[in-house]
C-alpha cells in the first residue's frame, strides 16, 4: 500500500502538470517526462557533483526547470500553439527523443544513484520495514497539492489559469495576460516533475531513458481523471500506483504496467468523460 | 623533365595501387546504443574503439589495419535486423561482432544468413542460439559467450552444494531472462533444488518491492537473480529495505565491477551475492588499467567481451584468412572462423565446435566485503548438458 502511495505520489506530481498543460494550452506536452529526467539529474548534479544538502540539491531542481519550463513555452510552445494537434504531437514526441539521446551523449548511459541518509534509514514497525525517504515523498507530495489547491483557486494568476481552461478567447478579450498565464503554466509543471525527481531519485535510479514510460502513465492518469481536470490527475494517479502495487504483489509483476492500463481501460468504458466527468478545465 | 614526370607519375600509381590493396578490414559492432539498455551499447562502443586502436599501434592484422563502424539494435529483435542491414549495405563491414542482447541475437540471425555476413556473439546467453547456430543451420553465426543451458547445471549443483533445498527465479523480462528462466528450471530439477515461484520483471524498473514483497511470501531459502548491473542496485538496495534474508544467486552482471561502481557509496550492499558468469575484472589487467584510464570507470562487461571477441576470435580468423588465401572477405572470413583454436584468451579456449559455439571457461564470483573474488574457474564441455 505504502510502495502504491510512494508511486502514486511520482505519478501524481507529473500528472498534474500535464494537466496543467492540457487545461491552459490545450496542448500534450509529450516530452513531460523528460522534464522529470532532466529534474533529476539536475538534482543529481547538484547533490553529488556539488556536494550540496539535499533540501539545497531539491530546491535547486524545480528552479533549473522553471527556467527550462519558460524557455520551452518560448521557444517550442509558442511555435506550435496554433497549429494543428497533429504538428503539437510530433513535435513535443520529437523533443522527447531529442532530450533523451542528448541526455546519453552528454551525461552518459551510466545510471546515477543518489542515495541520501533518509534513503538508506529504515523505519521498522512490527515489521512493516521502509526507507524515511518513502515517507519523506508521501508529506511532501500532500504539501505540494494542497499549495497546488491553493494557488489555483486563490491567486490572481491562478484564477486566470482555470480561466484560460476555459475559455481562452474570452480571456484574451478581458485583458487576462495569456501569454503570461501560459509562461507560468509551463513553469510550475516543470518544478512539478522536477519535484517529484527530486522526492523519489534517492529510491530509484535516475538514467536517460526514465521519463518514457512515466509519460504514458501520467497520461493515461490525465485521461482517466477527466482530461485536463488536475484534482481528477492527482486522485487517478493514485489509483494507478495503488494498482500497480497491488497488481504486482498479487497477480504479476511482469504485467502489473498491463493490468494498471486495462483498469483505466475498463474505467473510460465505464465513464468515458473519465472518473470525475468534466469537459476539459483545470 | 619528362622522364623525372613519367617516374614521379608511375611512384603515384604504385603507391595509389598499394593503398588499394590493402584498404582497411571493416569490422561492424552491433548493440543497443539508445533507450533501456543504452549502457550496454556505450560499454561496446568503448571496447570497441580501444581494442581497434590497439590492434592498428601495432600495425594492423597482417598490415591490414581495422575500421569500426557500430549500429544500435536497440535491444530489440527488429532493430536489430535494421542494424545488420545498415552495417552490411551502409558500411559494408566484412563480419560483425554483437548483438550483446539474446532477442537481438534472434532477430539478426536469419538476416546475417540471408546478407551472408559471419556475425560472432560476444554475450547473448539465450540456449536456442546454440542449436540454430553452425550445423543447426546457421553457419553465418558463431559464438563466444557461455549459454545458460551449458551454465545452469554446474551452478544450480553448486547452489545445491551449499545447502540451498528452494529457490526463486527473479528474471528480466525479455529473451534473456525467460531463457535462462527456463534453463535454471530444468536444472534446478536435476540438481534436486526446489522451485518455489518464478517472477519476471521489465527492466529499467524503478520499485522492486511487489516483487520482493512476492518473493518474501514465497519464502525461498535462495533467489536466483537474472538481472544486469543496471537494475541490481535498486534491486539490491530495495532487498536489503525489506529487510530479505535470502542468499542471492545471480547472473547478467550483478557480481561485476559495473555493479559494485554504481553502489559505491555502499559496495558492501552486494555482500554474499554469488554470479556465475564467464568475464570479470582482473582476467586481463593491462586492458583493465587501459579503460579505467579512458573512460574513467571501471571495465563494463560488454564491451570488454565485445573487446576480446574481436582480439581472441576475430582477429586470428583474419590472419588465417589472409594467410591461406590472401585475403579477408565475408565467405573467407566464416570459413577461417570454423578453424580459430586459441588456447589462452582471458577467457579461456575459444575454439568453435559444430554448433559453433566456444566452449570458453565458467567463473564463480562473489562480492565479499565489497570486493569481487573469484571462488572457482570451471573448464566447460558439452558434457556439462548432460
Amino acid at each position: 500500500m505504502l510502495h502504491g502511495l510512494t508511486l502514486g505520489s511520482m505519478y501524481a506530481l507529473v500528472a498534474a502538470g500535464l494537466a496543467l498543460m492540457l487545461g491552459v494550452a490545450r496542448l500534450i506536452n509529450f516530452a513531460h517526462g523528460e522534464f522529470f529526467m532532466l529534474g533529476a539529474y539536475v538534482f543529481w548534479f547538484g547533490y553529488s557533483e556539488l556536494g550540496l544538502p539535499y533540501p539545497v540539491a531539491a530546491l535547486l531542481a524545480p528552479a533549473v526547470m522553471v527556467a527550462f519550463g519558460i524557455a520551452y513555452q518560448r521557444t517550442v510552445i509558442r511555435a506550435i500553439l496554433p497549429r494543428s494537434w497533429h504538428v503539437q504531437l510530433i513535435a513535443t514526441l520529437a523533443t522527447s527523443i531529442v532530450l533523451t539521446n542528448l541526455a546519453i551523449i552528454v551525461l552518459g548511459t551510466q545510471p546515477k544513484e543518489v542515495p541520501t541518509a533518509l534513503s538508506s534509514r529504515i523505519l521498522d514497525v512490527a515489521g512493516l520495514r521502509v526507507a524515511w525517504q518513502r515517507l519523506l515523498v508521501l508529506a511532501a507530495s500532500l504539501a505540494i497539492f494542497w499549495g497546488l489547491h491553493w494557488f489555483v483557486g486563490r491567486t490572481r494568476t491562478g484564477r486566470a489559469m482555470r480561466a484560460m481552461s476555459q475559455n481562452r478567447e474570452a480571456c484574451a478579450v478581458v485583458g487576462v495576460d495569456v501569454q503570461w498565464t501560459a509562461m507560468v503554466t509551463f513553469a510550475i509543471s516543470a518544478a512539478l516533475a522536477a519535484i517529484a525527481a527530486a522526492l523519489v531519485s534517492p529510491l530509484f535510479n535516475i538514467f536517460p531513458d526514465m521519463g518514457t514510460t512515466l509519460t504514458l502513465k501520467a497520461f493515461a492518469a490525465v485521461v482517466a481523471g477527466g482530461f485536463g481536470y488536475v484534482n481528477g490527475a492527482i486522485a487517478a494517479s493514485f489509483l494507478i500506483g495503488l494498482t500497480e502495487a497491488l497488481a504486482g504483489s498479487y497477480i504479476s509483476y511482469a504485467y502489473k504496467d498491463a493490468i494498471a492500463f486495462v483498469i483505466m481501460i475498463a474505467v473510460l468504458l465505464w465513464r468515458p468523460q473519465g472518473l470525475f466527468g468534466r469537459r476539459i478545465g483545470i | 623533365m619528362r622522364l623525372a614526370l613519367t617516374l614521379a607519375t608511375l611512384l603515384l600509381m604504385a603507391v595509389s595501387a598499394g593503398a588499394q590493396a590493402t584498404p582497411p578490414i571493416r569490422i561492424g559492432f552491433a548493440s543497443a546504443m539508445s533507450g533501456p539498455a543504452a549502457i550496454t551499447g556505450e560499454g561496446v562502443r568503448w571496447g570497441a574503439t580501444l581494442a581497434v586502436e590497439e590492434i592498428n599501434a601495432k600495425g594492423g592484422v597482417m598490415g591490414r589495419k581495422l575500421e569500426a563502424f557500430f549500429a544500435d539494435n536497440k535491444a530489440q529483435p527488429g532493430e536489430a535486423v535494421s542494424a545488420v542491414r545498415k552495417l552490411v549495405d551502409v558500411d559494408q563491414v566484412d563480419v560483425i561482432i554483437g548483438q550483446t542482447h539474446s532477442g537481438a541475437c534472434l532477430g539478426a540471425m536469419p538476416v546475417v544468413k540471408e546478407l551472408g555476413v559471419p556475425m560472432v556473439i560476444e554475450a547473448c546467453s539465450h540456449p536456442q542460439i546454440r542449436a540454430l547456430s553452425g550445423k543447426g543451420g546457421n553457419e553465418w553465426t558463431f559464438r563466444v559467450a557461455l549459454d545458460d543451458e551449458i551454465m545452469a547445471y554446474t551452478f544450480a549443483r553448486y547452489m545445491a552444494r551449499q545447502g540451498v533445498k528452494s529457490s526463486s527465479i527473479l528474471a528480466m523480462n525479455n529473451d534473456f531472462g525467460r531463457g535462462a528462466a527456463d534453463a535454471y528450471d530444468a536444472a534446478f530439477k536435476k540438481a534436486n533444488v526446489k522451485l518455489l515461484s518464478t517472477e519476471f520483471f521489465d527492466p529499467g524498473q524503478p520499485d522492486y518491492r511487489p516483487v520482493l514483497t512476492r518473493l518474501k511470501r514465497a519464502n525461498p531459502e535462495a533467489i536466483l537473480a537474472v538481472i544486469l548491473a543496471s537494475d541490481g542496485a535498486p534491486f539490491m538496495r530495495q532487498f536489503r529495505e525489506l529487510g530479505l534474508t535470502q542468499r542471492v544467486f545471480s547472473r547478467g552482471s550483478l557480481g561485476s565491477a559495473e555493479f559494485l561502481y554504481q553502489v559505491r557509496d555502499n559496495p558492501k550492499i552486494g555482500d554474499g551475492v554469488i554470479e556465475a558468469s564467464y568475464w570479470i575484472t582482473g582476467l586481463d589487467p593491462e586492458w583493465d588499467k587501459k579503460w579505467t584510464e579512458r573512460y574513467k570507470v571501471p571495465p563494463r562487461i560488454h564491451g570488454s567481451l565485445a573487446a576480446i571477441t574481436l582480439k581472441w576470435a576475430v582477429v586470428p580468423a583474419l590472419e588465417i584468412a589472409l594467410k591461406k588465401h590472401g585475403k579477408a572477405d565475408r565467405q573467407t572470413i566464416r570459413a577461417a572462423l570454423e578453424e580459430v583454436d586459441v588456447k589462452d584468451s582471458p577467457l579461456g579456449p575459444i575454439k568453435f565446435d559444430a554448433n559453433h559455439q566456444a566452449w570458453i571457461n565458467m567463473i564463480l564470483i562473489e562480492i565479499r566485503d565489497g570486493q569481487l573474488r573469484i571462488l572457482e574457474k570451471l573448464p566447460t564441455s558439452p558434457a556439462l548438458l548432460n
